[in-house]
């Protein structure tokens, strides 16, 4: 990935991810819900703006069960306000 | 008759000022020669400090600094404040890899993703160990095209740290995350409305010491 001829380019520099990393759901609990987003990005073709619903069950899902830390939904970007649908 | 005497006498002190700067000539040029030395001192010492300041200020960003990031409390405000824009929607494409030597099939659950810069957005891949015993990989990613990886931030993924996968379990893997809605206002990004996300998987062995980035907590 970095050999000497790469000095001088530019070169890309992994961030990491600002709430580190999701466990890992070995159980599949949260499965349903990750396939009804799917679903949803099927049939709105992979519009993103169209599922944040089922998205947002994702992750209360994940919360709930203790894969994920609780966050206040603000700092998730799910803005509790729902006027510019 | 005092005129011709005070030019006799500026005469005399000219004459003594010229005798004296001829008898210091030699000095006078001791000095030039040390101000000159003294000039071209400074100025390789200008041009070596800014030729070390590059990896010293690198240094001290590091030691200082979150490796380019911000604070955490910091980024949880620019996530809450952030607004979405809706006329410059860009599609995101999912790439997977693996090592070769790598025995996960590891691929995305969905081929690309329409998002909105400013909002967050959430996607999935799949890995499935194939094999009879327990394989633990390590994930790195990239952001093509290169400008582009300034704006996209991850919330939250499963990169940078050991996962283990049972023999024959397959499980899904999310992404959260969202492009900066400073991107519309990048010049250079005007012309550009996909990225591609690519995550490269990798074995971990036991007892083998990957080249992790400083700032990951193990």
């Amino acid at each position: 990935m970095s050999t000497a001829m790469t000095f001088g380019q530019k070169q890309f520099i992994p961030t990491p991810p600002d709430k580190g990393s999701f466990p890992l759901d070995h159980e599949g609990i949260c499965k349903k819900t990750m396939v009804r987003y799917m679903k949803c990005l099927i049939n709105n073709n992979s519009n993103n703006s169209l599922c944040r619903d089922e998205a947002k069950e994702y992750l209360a899902c994940r919360m709930e069960n203790n894969l994920m830390a609780k966050e206040d939904w603000n700092n998730l970007g799910f803005q509790e306000n729902k006027e510019e649908r | 008759m005092k005129n011709k005497y005070i030019v006799t006498m500026n005469r005399v002190l000219l004459m003594n000022r010229c005798c004296y700067s001829v008898i210091s000539a030699h000095d006078q040029k001791e000095k030039i020669r040390s101000t000159l030395n003294y000039m071209i001192a400074l100025g390789i010492m200008t041009v070596g400090l800014s030729y070390a300041a590059v990896p010293l200020y690198r240094i001290f960003c590091q030691a200082y600094s979150y490796g380019g990031t911000t604070g955490q409390i910091e980024a949880n405000k620019a996530v809450s404040n952030m607004k979405a824009i809706k006329d410059r929607p860009i599609k995101v494409r999912f790439n997977a890899d693996t090592a070769s030597s790598m025995q996960w099939n590891f691929k995305p659950q969905q081929p690309d993703i329409t998002v909105l810069p400013g909002e967050t957005a959430l996607a999935f891949y799949t890995a499935v160990n194939p094999t009879d015993k327990a394989v633990t990989g390590i994930s790195t990613y990239n952001v093509i095209p290169f400008e582009a990886g300034q704006y996209f931030n991850k919330i939250q993924c499963f990169c940078f740290e050991e996962q283990q996968l049972n023999p024959h379990e397959q499980v899904d893997m999310p992404v959260f995350f969202y492009i900066d809605p400073e991107y519309i206002e990048d010049p250079k990004m005007e012309f550009i409305d996909e990225i591609v996300l690519s995550y490269t998987f990798f074995e971990a062995k036991e007892g083998m010491k990957l080249p992790v980035p400083s700032y990951v907590k193990q």
